[in-house]
């Protein structure tokens, strides 16, 4: 009999943890609300640096894990801690005995209504990175114009941003926003595209080789400004305001597309979960880690672990690599254990 | 004098150790908000007053800190508040030009 | 009835009189100075009220009404209304009846005007004073009326909340004093006028209870010890009254002719304002009705501590209290008094002085009036509005699809109205903005003005100058398209709660109008503090200092009062609550605007101006 190991959530780092967990002998049990699994990254398109495609590996990542106990549209009703580990009731009836959890609930996309300045839902162009990455996998989006002549790309929304309730940066963000801009300029070459950030943070492996190319072969312009406010001019074209800080100019452009880099925002059924099973959160409304240092996985309490995002904003790459060293200590927990 | 077909003018580089801020440290006990903005220019691209003055707050805080006269850009400032509303930092802006015309010599 | 001492005089009078010559003295010269340092048109105007017949009605209306039966008090809760007035109108009537008593029996003695106060001392009963038990009766029935009264005063002291207050205000040493001395003054005189009850005669209270006092006291040693403590504690009372929270009782009556009169706020520290100073009772009811008092660091600023301090010249504090105000209005609307919480704010910030004002001399003036404007409708959409882009579009596709020919102002860019710059207290800069407006919107040549943002609002119709434009709120205005026809309303499935902004309800008294309007093309449904109790989003441009971590709590305790369990959604009128509340909401919300864009369709095709 294999022992049982929760993972709350079908996202890439339950679906990495579970083939590592599967691997090591052990029994998962995925539980996803959503009806499919892949989190985020199943909506996803293309994945910086190696311009891979996000289908391809949740495909794959689902392959490996055939053999693992997934719930789809299913919930964790509650945690309750046994002597030596936790009974977990799912929204399906489903009743678990496991001495190990994983949470790996990830992040919610901040909803980029709620930055009203911006107009999203207001006005007929405004679209978020989301938005576009499902409109470059194929579904139609009416507020892409046919050849769009002027794109604007708004980093930081809903993050860095005391009044969006996030001030932390949501890392991802910067390199998305130049990913997004080569391929709308490889869309359509003709198009003028401007990048409005307030530090372009690109620290991750070849990430600076995007800005590079972006700026040689692309053209893509990047002005150093956060955008205030979003109008529309008496034609009905979107018209943004932004400062450009380096020339120190207040200036204003009139576009077709406005793409709003909307940041990664706490889940509220992490929210959840953490009263379920009294976890700590840390300052920034994300899950606390034992320690941000070696202990990143760990959590206040024995036998419950995290990876991915619901600890804070995490790239793909750092994501996967959080979810195998999740599971190697849910195995170091539970060998320990025997 | 013998021309050497060059003249030597004074630098334009800001001397930023000898820059005197004390006005600013003094708008800083008033408004410890001012050490905050992180120059994202929010403030001057929504700035009721920028058309007309090229008021932006960050310039402000920004040029109190490299020993310039920010008075031309304060002179058009309406108080009208969208700066506070857009500050991504939560900066109680009305409140801090409000001091920094207390305080200014 | 008859005179029991010759002479019509005893030594333990003396401190009552002396107490009374004090309290009087210092009243009639603080009238003098109050007067004095009234501007002369306002002294002028309030001289001709004293002698206008329907202000003088209205004045002794106002003062029966608010200084002895709290009929505002009696709407805000029964058992407070009941508290106060029993006090106020029972002595009232006790200082009347004693007046009555002396005419009718001993006329010869009214000129001493201690007289009706110690009436029962004085007197010895005679047989023809039969005539007099109702009288009598009278006395002792609103004696005990002040004692039930008192008995509340003090119950409330420890239990405020039965009282429909949650906190109170913290008695200074001198109203202590003075509430203490209060609390003595009708028990002392119950007793000396029961132990005199055997010799001047009495009614159902002070004969038992002279009757009880003989059975064990069978001499007259403690008559004279209760008269005196009598007249002390009242002196004490008098004594104390122009430096505690009593000063309430004659300068309220001081402040409501001149309020009647139309005299207003123009200098925190002089004149009405002084009134309005003295006469804050502290009952403490602005402490609940603050929205700022849900952070309990915050109680301390409500304006009864801001009338404390102005008492007390703290200026440091009076700096504090008057810039954190959010200006809302909202202890103005609770106030029994009327102490304009708001207004004494705004004047206490403009006495501060700037070593930088503002030159809007870089703002072009506009071209000449051009006939563009003609005809048309001009929106002015505010600087908040801006930031709220749902706003002005919403208002904008209503007058497309009305027909309406507009042009907005400032759809990209414009000048401020000029309010945020009147709460802070610069009143000649935000003067100076309002000429730079008016000559731009003058410049238009329109005939109606239409304004989406409440702030803007009140600005444009209190102190800007625009003959021959009507000024009106969108409210207004779409009301009047749905009215003539020009618009052809659906009903929402949703049910909202209405907002009332601070501005447009408090400040401008638009209650019913947004009401009206939504319940046209909604389901509406009231939250528990509503129109003029209606709590401030937190959101305000009234506060100068209240940091934006701070008014988050203040923003969710404002959204609590409107989750109702049946609205889906929450609805206001004024950009800035919009964009407040829709940080924390956990529903929609919506500005009427929005809702009225989104549930009607034109009926016109021809543009024009209406």
């Amino acid at each position: 009999m294999k022992e049982n190991v929760v993972i709350i959530g079908g996202g890439i780092a339950g679906m990495e943890a579970a083939r590592q967990l599967l691997l090591l002998g052990y029994h998962p049990i995925v539980v996803e609300q959503k009806d499919r699994l892949g989190g985020h990254v199943g909506q996803w398109h293309r994945l910086f640096p190696d311009m891979a495609s996000a289908q391809d590996l949740i495909r794959g990542l689902g392959e490996e894990i055939s053999d693992a106990n997934i719930f789809l549209e299913t919930k964790v009703n509650s945690i309750n801690r046994l002597r030596d580990g936790y009974q977990v009731m799912l929204s399906n009836g489903v009743n678990v005995a496991c001495r190990s959890l994983l949470v790996a609930s990830g992040f919610q996309l901040f909803d980029a209504a709620r930055k009203e300045e911006y107009g999203y839902g207001v006005y007929d162009h405004v679209i978020t990175n989301s938005d576009l990455e499902a409109w470059f996998n194929g579904k139609p989006d009416v507020r892409i114009p046919e050849v769009p002549e002027n794109v604007g790309f708004v980093h930081c929304v809903g993050s860095r941003d005391l009044k969006a309730g996030n001030l932390e940066c949501s890392k991802v963000c910067c390199m998305t926003a130049v990913k997004q801009a080569i391929e709308i300029k490889e869309k359509f070459p003709s198009a003028r595209v401007w990048c409005f950030y307030m530090d372009l943070r690109l620290f991750g492996k070849k990430y600076e080789d995007f800005y590079l190319g972006a700026q040689q072969e692309y053209g893509i312009q990047f002005v150093r400004g956060r955008v205030s406010e979003v109008g529309e001019t008496a034609d009905g074209r979107l018209q943004v305001k932004a400062e450009d800080t380096l020339t120190g100019k207040p200036l204003r452009v009139r576009l077709d597309l406005l793409v709003l880099m909307a940041g990664m925002a706490c889940n509220p059924e992490m929210t959840r979960l953490a009263r379920m099973a009294r976890l700590d959160i840390d300052s920034d409304g994300f899950l606390k880690s034992l320690d941000n240092i070696r202990s990143i996985n760990a959590s206040n309490r024995p036998g419950i672990f995290f990876a991915g995002a619901c600890t804070g904003p995490k790239t793909v790459p750092e994501t996967l690599a959080e979810a195998r060293a999740a599971a190697l200590d849910i195995h170091r927990y539970l060998q320990k254990g025997l | 004098m013998t021309d050497f077909g060059f003249k030597l003018s004074k630098s334009s580089a800001v001397e930023l150790d000898k820059v005197d801020t004390t006005l600013f440290e003094r708008l800083c006990e008033a408004s410890p908000d001012a050490r905050i903005c992180m120059n994202c220019g929010s403030c001057g691209a929504t700035c009721t007053a920028g058309p007309y003055s090229g008021m932006s707050l960050r310039k402000v805080l920004l040029g109190l800190q490299r020993g310039q006269d920010v008075r031309p850009l304060l002179s058009g400032c309406m108080l009208c508040g969208k700066c506070t509303m857009v500050c991504p930092r939560g900066i109680n802006t009305r409140n801090l030009i409000l001091n920094l015309c207390r305080i200014y010599d | 009835m008859i005179d029991r001492v010759a002479s019509g005089f005893h030594p333990f009078v003396i401190p009552f009189v002396a107490g009374m010559v004090f309290v009087l003295g210092y009243c009639f010269i603080g009238i003098f100075r109050i007067l004095l340092q009234l501007p002369a048109e306002d002294r002028k105007r309030f001289f001709i009220s004293l002698v206008t017949p329907k202000t003088i009605l209205k004045n002794i209306r106002d003062i029966f009404c608010d200084c002895l039966f709290h009929v505002k008090l009696w709407k805000r809760n029964r058992l407070l209304g009941y508290m106060h007035s029993s006090i106020a109108f029972g002595w009232f009537m006790l200082i009347v009846l004693g007046h009555i008593e002396v005419i009718l029996f001993l006329p010869h003695r009214i000129r001493l005007f201690y007289y009706p106060i110690f009436f029962n001392f004085f007197v010895a009963e005679a047989d023809s004073t039969i005539q007099g038990s109702l009288l009598f009766f009278l006395m002792d029935f609103f004696l005990l009326i002040i004692l039930s009264g008192i008995a509340l005063a003090m119950y409330k002291r420890i239990r405020s909340r039965i009282f429909g207050m949650r906190r109170t205000a913290r008695p200074s040493l001198m109203n202590r004093i003075g509430l203490y001395s209060l609390w003595a003054i009708f028990p002392l005189r119950l007793l000396a006028e029961s132990f005199t009850a055997h010799i001047s005669g009495g009614s159902f209270l002070t004969i038992p209870a002279n009757w009880v006092f003989r059975q064990f006291l069978g001499n007259d040693l403690n008559l004279l010890p209760t008269w005196w403590a009598y007249s002390i504690v009242l002196d004490v009372f008098m004594v104390v009254l122009p430096f505690s929270r009593y000063m309430h009782i004659p300068a309220e009556m001081m402040l409501i002719p001149l309020r009647n009169a139309g005299i207003r706020v123009r200098n925190a520290r002089k004149g009405f304002a002084k009134v309005q100073v003295l006469s804050c009772p502290n009952c403490g009811v602005c402490i609940d009705a603050c929205p700022m008092s849900v952070d309990k660091a915050n109680i301390k600023d409500c304006t009864v501590y801001l009338t404390r301090q102005l008492r007390r010249k703290n200026e440091r504090r009076i700096e504090e209290i008057s810039d954190k105000c959010l200006l809302c209005g909202k202890c103005e609307a609770v106030c029994q008094v009327g102490v304009e919480g708001p207004a004494l704010r705004i004047q206490l910030r403009s006495e501060r002085k700037y070593a930088l004002s503002p030159d809007y001399s870089c703002i072009p003036d506009p071209p000449p009036a051009e006939s563009a404007g003609e005809g048309k409708v001009l929106y002015y959409a505010g600087c908040m509005s801006r930031l709220v882009p749902s706003v002005g579009r919403s208002v904008e596709s209503v007058f497309r699809k009305a027909g309406i020919a507009y042009e907005w102002i400032d759809r990209d860019g414009g000048v401020c109205c000029g309010r945020p710059m009147y709460l802070a207290g610069r009143l000649e800069e935000a003067e100076a903005i309002v000429r730079k407006n008016e000559a731009q919107i003058l410049g238009y040549g329109v005939g109606t003005l239409v304004v989406s943002c409440p702030i803007c609002y009140k600005m444009f119709k209190e102190k800007y100058d625009l003959p021959g434009i009507r000024i009106v709120h969108y409210i207004d205005y779409m009301q009047e398209l749905l009215d003539a026809g020009r618009l052809k309303a659906s009903r929402s499935d949703l049910c909202y709660v209405y907002h009332d902004p601070c501005e447009l309800g408090r400040g401008m008294g638009i209650y019913e109008e947004p009401r009206r309007l939504l319940g046209r093309i909604a389901a509406i449904t009231e939250s528990p503090k509503n129109r003029n109790e209606s709590i401030c989003c937190g959101g305000s441009l009234g506060s100068l200092t209240l940091s934006f971590a701070k008014r988050e709590k203040m923003t969710r305790a404002a959204l609590e009062n409107l989750y109702d369990g049946k609205a889906d959604a929450i609805a206001t009128a004024c950009p800035l609550c919009l964009a407040t509340f829709s940080r924390y909401a956990d529903r929609p919300v919506r500005d009427i605007a929005e809702i009225v864009d989104a549930q009607t369709v034109g009926t016109i095709t021809k543009t024009e101006a209406i």
